[in-house]
């Protein structure tokens, strides 16, 4: 069966090679650029600081944190029909944590001092510290099952104790991810009690469109050439379970809009009526990017169609991609303290070495993808794992 | 230890932005890197429109949303200095999530693009690892409480000119201008102002004339609402920021 991974063949190869060159270009033009002009060849300033990199990384670390609890449904809550997905889910989670923690490394004025100053203060006050403590954590923990799977032990009591701590890891991580943006009173636009629950919904529902559409590219887009229990999950579980992730995340996102326009205070208000439904760009990504794959997973004969599939987890990749960027830039663009002086919105478009740095994270993503599925049998089960998995085994030991 | 406070007369100020030019020179910041700045704003509409300006150093909050937010405690208020809030440059990880949990905006990160050209620092290249270096700068420096200019990659913001007030003889109630024996120690804005519209002293010495200025004339914080509880006070009409809202053209 590994046999129809086409990653594992000359397509596979072509891919990589492709990757690594983007990334190696679009690395080289970012650190050029750093070098040369700093983050001055960023377009974000003293009154809008966070821009595009770090929605990267919100999205990155985000779609991670879905891929660790929809792994986890098979590994901790024994939903069986879900095993076949449930390694490649635990192998993009790390990698996908991996590229995005590439891209904050990048857009932090000094990373490597990073490294000690946080552990060594011990800020315990501030959600970034816990940040870094779930984060690694998390990390570990995905290493860690990962490494378990590839032994072959799925089941026993210590693989399942790393499966729960992992679960958990991953509800600490992406919560406190929301609430340093849900506890900044400061910034009515983010400041949400419920903000984890709508980052776990959106970080399942990019975490399920990572999950299709990787499963599908492992195998040249054709279900068929997939083992017969990832057929099975395409086609029963997965795809309501896509539906109803997208069903929950507009209904959140719906929730939120509704509030903002109500509400008559202007550090919401415009942003919903100014800001984000000004822009064709933030609405085409709520109708192409949630609307239609919601409304095409709903229909019982489209979802199970490869096709759609394939369609509406890339448009979810954009829809969410976008939703994350105007999230983050939304709680910033009514400029704070300045009150009638400003004369408009604060204007912020990604700069081309911004661009840069998403493009490199999703070359990293795909490079370590690619590797991933050449030296890992990706759609192994605990059922036959030995039979399976020996052909393959064998093939690499010689290459 | 005093508990350093700064208190401005909005009815005094006539909006000359000589704090801010005093800042900035004091302080090597650059261009749009104004710690202290003077904001103009338009109220109302015709026939009752106002013109109104308020200036806005860092309000040194008692509660300063920037020190909980900071993972690194890079950025700290300092008791022992008066209550000053401080960033230490040498443990910044220039994350900027002190300029997003600063509701007055008053935190900059110097490494971005410049406000005017040509780029000051690109005509002045930065030695020693500072940012950009002028044919002269202040020989005050202390990186570990964000005082001189700044190196890449870190947050910078007003000390309340800890460089000079920190020199004051202790238990002193109030640094004024007019004193020729304190107004060395005055900082910058402060002693500058042309209509003596700041005044600068202790807040928990009850016979300071800050404190007296507040009780009697009515002193209050901006944005009360966020709790941050600054130690900068405003006098007279008209202190408070009206409402952002976005021009018809
Ligand atoms: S005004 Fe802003 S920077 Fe200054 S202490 Fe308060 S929160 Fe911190
Ligand atoms: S930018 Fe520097 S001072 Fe501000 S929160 Fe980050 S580490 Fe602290």
């Amino acid at each position: 069966m590994s046999d129809n991974n086409i990653m594992k063949g000359g397509l596979g190869t072509g891919l990589l090679i492709l990757s690594v060159i983007v990334l190696v270009a679009s690395f080289g033009f970012v650190m050029y650029n750093l070098m040369s002009h700093g983050h001055a060849s960023f377009n974000v300033s003293s009154s809008l600081p966070w821009g595009q990199p770090i929605s990267t990384y919100l999205y990155f670390a985000l779609a991670s944190s879905g891929l660790g609890l929809i792994a986890s449904l098979p590994l901790v809550f024994g939903f069986k029909e879900y095993y076949g997905l449930a390694k490649r889910a635990i192998f993009l989670a790390f990698i996908i944590l991996v590229s995005g923690m590439a891209v904050l490394a990048l857009e932090l004025g000094h990373t490597f001092r990073m490294l000690w100053a946080i552990p060594f203060n011990m800020q315990i006050q501030s959600a970034m510290f816990w940040m870094g403590v779930f984060y690694a954590a998390d990390l570990l923990f995905l290493l860690w099952k990962f490494q378990k799977m590839e032994s072959g032990d799925w089941d026993s009591k210590a693989t399942r104790t790393i499966g729960i701590a992992s679960f958990l890891g991953v509800l600490l991580a992406s919560g406190n991810l929301a609430l340093i943006f849900g506890m900044m009173s400061m910034r009515p636009f983010w400041f949400d009690g419920l903000l984890p629950i709508y980052f776990y919904l959106t970080a399942v529902t990019s975490g399920l469109a990572a999950l299709v559409f990787f499963t599908y590219l492992a195998y040249g887009f054709s279900r068929g050439a997939m083992p017969e229990n990832l057929q099975r999950a395409l086609t029963n579980g997965l795809p309501k379970l896509f539906a109803a992730a997208l069903g929950l995340t507009i209904l959140f996102i719906a929730a939120r809009a509704i509030t903002g326009l109500y509400s008559n205070n202007p550090e919401i208000h415009y942003v919903w009526t100014n800001y984000l439904f000004a822009s064709p760009i933030y609405v085409a990504s709520v109708v192409l990017g949630l609307l239609v794959p919601f409304a095409l997973m709903m229909s019982a004969s489209l979802r199970v169609n490869p096709a759609i599939q394939i369609l509406v987890s890339i448009l979810t990749f954009g829809g969410l991609f976008a939703e994350r960027y105007f999230f983050v830039v939304g709680g910033q663009v009514v400029p704070l303290f300045k009150g009638t002086w400003a004369w408009d919105m604060i204007q912020y478009t990604p700069s081309i070495t911004e661009w840069a740095l998403t493009i490199m994270g999703s070359a990293l993503l795909f490079t370590l993808y690619v590797l991933g599925e050449r030296f890992f049998n990706l759609s192994a089960t605990p059922e036959q794992p030995s039979m399976a998995e020996s052909p393959e085994r064998a093939g690499q030991a010689t290459a | 230890m005093a508990k350093w406070g700064m208190v401005i007369d909005l009815d005094k100020c006539t909006g000359c932005q000589a704090c801010t030019t005093a800042c900035s020179m004091e302080n090597n910041t650059l261009p749009g890197e104004s710690w202290q700045d003077v904001l103009f704003y338009h109220e109302g509409e015709y026939p009752s429109a106002q013109m109104k300006w308020l200036p806005r150093p860092c309000m040194q909050c008692e509660k300063p949303s920037c020190v909980y937010v900071c993972p690194t405690r890079a950025t700290y208020k300092d008791e022992e200095a008066g209550g000053i809030v401080f960033v230490d440059w040498n443990k910044c990880i220039g994350c900027k999530y002190c300029m997003i949990a600063c509701p007055y905006g008053v935190r900059f990160y110097a490494d971005e693009q410049p406000l005017v050209e040509p780029d000051i620092r690109d005509v002045y290249p930065g030695e020693n690892g500072q940012m950009w270096s002028p044919p002269y700068q202040n020989p005050e420096q202390d990186w570990r409480r964000g005082i001189g200019i700044q190196p890449k990659g870190v947050v910078s913001k007003c000390t309340f000119c800890h460089h000079k007030v920190s020199k004051a003889p202790d238990g002193v109630a109030d640094l004024d201008e007019d004193d020729p024996d304190l107004v060395e120690y005055v900082p910058a804005c402060v002693r500058t102002c042309p209509p003596k519209a700041r005044f600068f002293g202790d807040l928990d010495n009850p016979e300071s004339n800050v404190n007296r200025l507040i009780g009697d004339k009515h002193g209050v914080r901006l944005l009360d609402h966020t709790g941050n509880r600054p130690q900068v006070y405003y006098l007279g009409a008209g202190a408070g920021i009206p409402a952002f809202s976005p021009r018809k053209s």
